[in-house]
């Protein structure tokens, strides 16, 4: 017998997949279509359902029997807060929810993409277990009860050998870091692995460092009249994206404001700015600096603000800044000396109503940390931090769910296990303001042994396509049973990362679970919202958390007992009563009928560092002379805790002087501990020079990636709207440039990626990898630069995702399912290069090399150099 | 979100497109709200990209159904399939329709499809919408605040306030056409009004990185960028 005769294929037969029955999932999983097309009626599945009797027409959603189910997005990383539209027990539409403080009634296209996740026919449904090779794509469907008992014993067993640290978590943008920080707190491990430096690392450590308070600033973008963006794509990305367009669209155009944006290629956000300005990559810093230089040589500076809060006074700042002039900022950049003195004085013209902010164009580089640093300190310098208008920012938001709705107990103890992989003492500052990691070196970690793992969970993630090096050393050791002997995926659709797994959970999507959600509020109040099932996920898909809780409870009683509710839900009923009181009704019934709370007790987060202390917090103070308020804590040890000013006591900022911090001895004190002697790790936020960026000879060019309006990195192709729109990502190449190398839009261009010199690196200059990819040829991109999109490239995720149209499967009977299939995907995939469509584009980060940046880890993604040649 | 309007509405749209960002929020929110299959479009997103390096600007232009008053879809249709409502909306009676094709021909903007798969289809502000007292799927996710909607017959509606404020400056797509539309613009870049075909409906191939640059609206295949076909290859994956 052919294995292909008991053996089903390709996602599209999960859902007619019984409980022992094996099926191969792999991308060349496919058909004998014509036979199929030509027994298979003109119109079936959901197209159908939605035409009217006749045939003719599509039935409209009826609203007036739609119950509105409030919620929170997660197909970006914004937090939009959402009402889903349900009808028949079917989510036929999401919109932004009116009461959300951040973004109201606005959508972005992902978010109104929502409703797709939950019907595409190419869901995972049930648990399956690996049968044929790891990464062969043979699965067998089992009960949700075998797969428990398949993991649960596992984390017993390395419990038991007293290494918890080796039961890990990978995740990427989960949202319910609160929950995994509880399920692994109960096995005692410390091992939650993250992406924050895969992110934006670099960008928070800055804000630490100045602010003290909070990793995320709230620029108040529609007071503003400068808005300075160095490296944000906050019109297509950025975290928070919607919540910051709409406002500096507000400032713009209600209020007059300038958006000048510093980005190497045409954004969106660039080309609709009133000024781009494309700098030489990893030099955002020095542009900073030498637009301070300008403002304080023009005496255009607030040197009353610097002489009240910051710990580095005016006359001394002016003295150290004076060497990065206009003219040293030109060569580093290449932005011409009088631009960059014109705009900075624009910018202190505009004090303090002008904002300087930072994202992934700024940070994600070798220098980043320090860049971000320059930029927060231009606000500093013209005085506008805080400030209506200016670069605001409020206490950290992380920290209010826990407080507002404390978790139930008993809540486990402080883990006392440590793990290298999730603790690396190379970068000190990783670590130091909130746990933000160094998310990868962990598979170089495991492979060098500098950790070990007996189960690995992953979700939300999917790291051999986002990761940096994801198709080689990530998938290496993804597929090595030796350093991952146990990997458990829970995902919503067949993924790169369910396809190296040995057990795949069946997630719930975002409208289907449980969760609270919050993040920096632009109206600068506390603000928590709330997910929860708009309705139930299909088959047997389970969202994790209720799948931790039962594993917990099958771990054993030391486990067990964290977890005395019954799911999530009840957990989440239970941390609501902590609201009751704040809201005068029932917590729980408050949060799903709003979605949201937001804390009106508290004015506006303008000023923060000025706000008086009480008499209650000055209980037990001293005050030296310099102004300085003290308070002993209980070990005896003195720390300030305000500042007097203007004869009153005052918040200061959370930094240890309580003032905001221009230098840092703790980051002066980190460069020490880890050898890294460059001037940039003296406390002050100075420029040095990305090495590998240096060494470049004059062939190499710099290879950058972006997000697009419609994407994430991994998250939504499997989305047909948003697939429709963007599907397809060449190489961007400078008209030039090109031209100098012979290349045209369509040609196929090979890329080689070099791995990068400096602190921490090894065997720089050595090739990374080499790609074949194809070019496009645009005006849109600084001449030294190439750009690829990090999304796209996709090997699964099914058909939308693959640009593969045609049916699902070809197993015998499967005309049966034909009501969940989606005409869409068999028929109307136009961009299938069967129909002479470019395909589903590339996978860029598979050359892309791991390159963590000095003190805080962050990924220097747009430090790679490469050559390019034409095929 | 309900807003307010007279026992007669007249509907009308005015798009703010200096605020545009070109997210394609609206075009997908049209897209789930009404089903629309892939490859058919009743509201699309054009890209504008010119200029030189460093000097390139990028402009967004969103298009939809202008609701004509002189209205070529529904003159050119013999099945009297199409109508206009009192309310200024145009709308498809699906029963009527044959799918002759007709009123694609006829339309300057490219906003009414018909082919053999379905009937005729196009925008019509989401009717079944503003008899729920909802606005249009795009109007109410626009991030930009670029569409103002509302009964022109009402002034306190989000319409005749923007109206009564910049009416001056808006204009309408394509005003040699002469079908007066409900439909008007201000702050676009008259030269995209090309972008849009006529007598055709909205092509797929627009969608393309490579049509940014450009202003035509039609792309004969020898006319395309033929991307070159590069294999991705899946690691250890069993063949």
């Amino acid at each position: 017998m052919k294995r292909r005769d008991f053996i089903k294929v390709g996602a599209g037969a999960i859902s007619t997949l019984a409980v022992g029955e094996m099926i191969l999932l792999s991308p060349d999983a496919d058909a004998g279509i014509m036979d199929w097309f030509r027994t298979t009626p003109k119109l079936y599945g959901t197209r159908k359902s939605y035409r009217r009797a006749s045939g003719k027409g599509r039935i409209s959603n009826d609203y007036s029997k739609a119950t509105i189910v409030k919620g929170v997005c997660l197909n970006c990383s914004t937090v939009c807060g959402i009402q889903g539209y349900v009808i028949d027990g079917k989510l036929v539409k999401v919109g932004g929810n009116p009461e959300d403080p951040n973004n109201g009634k606005s959508l972005c296209a992902k978010g109104q993409s929502g409703p797709t996740i939950n019907d595409y026919p190419e869901r995972l449904l049930y648990p399956m277990k690996r049968v044929g090779k790891r990464g062969e794509g043979l699965w067998k469907r089992i009960t949700w009860d075998e797969a428990y008992n398949e993991i649960a014993p596992r984390i017993r067993k390395a419990m038991d050998e007293g290494k918890p640290e080796e039961v890990a978590i990978q995740i990427g943008r989960s949202r319910i870091a609160e929950e995994m920080n509880r399920f692994l707190g109960a096995i005692g491990s410390p091992s939650l692995f993250n992406h924050r430096a895969l992110c934006s690392s670099n960008k928070r450590a800055a804000n630490y460092v100045c602010l003290g308070e909070t990793d995320w600033e709230t620029g108040d973008f529609a007071n503003a009249k400068y808005i300075l963006n160095f490296g944000s794509n906050f019109y297509e990305a950025h975290q928070g994206a919607i919540h910051t367009a709409k406002r500096i669209i507000r400032g713009r155009y209600d209020n007059g404001a300038k958006l000048v944006t510093l980005d190497v290629r045409c954004s969106n956000t660039a080309g609709r700015s009133d000024e781009w300005l494309c700098p030489n990559p990893g030099s955002d810093g020095a542009v900073a600096l030498a637009m301070g230089n300008a403002i304080i040589a023009a005496n255009k500076h607030d040197k009353q603000w610097l002489d009240t809060w910051s710990n580095v006074g005016s006359d001394e700042l002016a003295s150290w800044i004076r060497a990065y002039t206009p003219e040293w900022g030109e060569k580093v950049s290449g932005i011409p000396a009088e631009t960059i003195r014109r705009v900075a004085l624009e910018f202190a013209a505009a004090a303090p109503r002008s904002i300087a902010f930072t994202n992934r164009g700024s940070g994600a580089h070798y220098n980043g940390f320090n860049a971000d640093r320059s930029i927060i300190l231009l606000n500093a310098i013209v005085g506008s931090i805080g400030k209506v208008g200016g670069y605001c920012y409020g206490e950290e938001p992380t920290r209010v769910p826990p407080r507002v709705f404390p978790q139930p107990k008993p809540e486990p103890p402080r883990v006392t296990a440590t793990s290298l992989i999730e603790n690396p003492p190379e970068w000190p500052l990783a670590n130091k303001w909130q746990r933000m990691k160094v998310g990868q070196i962990v598979y170089q970690g495991l492979k060098e042994g500098r950790g070990k793992v007996q189960v690995y969970f992953s979700y939300t993630v999917a790291t051999p396509q986002t990761w940096p090096e994801g198709r080689s050393l990530t998938v290496e050791v993804l597929s090595d049973e030796r350093l991952i002997p146990f990997h458990v995926c829970s995902d919503i659709v067949y993924s790169e990362q369910a396809h190296y797994a040995d057990l795949i959970l069946p997630d719930a999507s975002y409208m289907e679970r449980w969760g609270f959600d919050t993040r920096n509020n632009m109206e600068l109040r506390d603000y928590v919202t709330l997910r929860q099932p708009m309705v139930q996920p299909p088959a047997e898909c389970v969202s994790f958390v209720d799948s931790m809780i039962e594993i917990a409870k099958r771990v054993g009683p030391d486990t067990a007992k964290y977890f005395p509710f019954k799911n999530h839900e009840e957990w989440m009923k239970i941390r609501c009563e902590g609201l009751t009181k704040r809201v005068g009704e029932d917590g729980f019934e408050y949060m799903k009928k709003h979605g949201v709370w937001q804390d009106m007790t508290k004015p506006q987060y303008y000023d923060l560092y000025a706000w008086e202390l009480t008499e209650a917090q000055m209980k037990d103070t001293r005050t030296d002379e310099r102004g300085n308020v003290y308070r002993k804590a209980a070990d005896g040890k003195e720390s300030i805790v305000g500042l007097m000013v203007d004869g009153k006591p005052r918040r200061g900022f959370a930094t240890p002087s309580r003032k905001f911090a221009v230098y840092h001895k703790d980051v002066e004190d980190a460069a020490k501990q880890v050898g890294f002697t460059e001037d940039g790790g003296k406390g002050m936020p100075t420029y040095f020079a990305v090495p590998s960026i240096e060494k470049m000879t004059n062939e190499m060019l710099h290879l950058v990636t972006f997000k697009w309006n419609v994407h994430t990195q991994g998250r939504t192709q499997s989305q047909k709207y948003l697939s429709e729109i963007v599907h397809h990502n060449p190489m961007w190449i400078n008209t030039d440039t090109a031209k100098k190398l012979g290349i045209k839009s369509g040609d196929k261009v090979e890329l080689t990626t070099y791995r990068p010199h400096g602190h921490q690196m090894k065997n720089g200059g050595e090739v990374v990898g080499k790609a074949e990819i194809t070019a496009f040829v645009t005006e849109g991109i600084h001449p030294r630069v190439l750009a690829i999109s990090n999304t796209l490239g996709n090997l699964f995720h099914g058909r939308a995702a693959t640009a593969k149209k045609g049916k699902r499967q070809q197993v015998p009977g499967w005309i049966e399912s034909l009501d969940n299939e989606d005409q869409d995907l068999v028929e109307d995939i136009w961009w299938d290069p069967k129909n002479g469509g470019t395909g589903a584009g590339y996978n860029v980060n598979a050359i892309l090399p791991i390159q963590p940046a000095p003190l805080v880890g962050m990924q220097g993604w747009y430090d790679t150099v490469c050559t390019v040649k034409k095929v | 979100m309900s807003q307010p309007r007279t026992a007669n509405p007249r509907w009308k749209l005015a798009l703010d497109v200096e605020r545009c960002i070109g997210c394609h929020a609206c075009s997908v929110a049209c897209k789930v709200e009404n089903h629309v299959p892939l490859a058919r479009f009743r509201t699309k997103v054009y890209y504008w990209e010119h200029g030189k390096f460093p000097a390139v600007k990028r402009n967004f232009l969103p298009t939809l159904c202008m609701q004509c008053e002189d209205t070529p879809c529904l003159k050119a249709c013999d099945n009297k399939a199409i109508e206009r409502g009192a309310d200024g909306i145009v709308r498809v009676i699906p029963d009527k329709c044959d799918h002759l094709g007709a009123c694609e021909t006829a339309c300057p903007y490219a906003a009414i499809g018909c082919d053999e798969n379905d009937v005729a289809d196009k925008c019509d502000f989401c009717s079944h919408r503003l008899d729920a007292n909802m606005e249009p799927a795009c109007v109410e996710t626009c991030p930009a605040e670029v569409f103002h909607f509302g009964d022109a017959n009402h002034p306190q509606s989000p319409y005749s306030l923007f109206m009564a404020k910049h009416g001056d400056k808006t204009a309408v797509l394509k005003p040699e056409e002469k079908t007066f539309p409900s439909v008007v613009y201000k702050g676009h870049e008259k030269a995209m009004e090309s972008k849009i075909p006529k007598g055709k409906v909205h092509d797929p191939y627009s969608y393309e990185i490579e049509t940014w640059t450009q202003l035509e609206s039609q792309f004969p295949k020898k006319n395309r960028v033929i991307w070159a076909k590069v294999e991705q290859t899946v690691p250890g994956a069993k063949k």
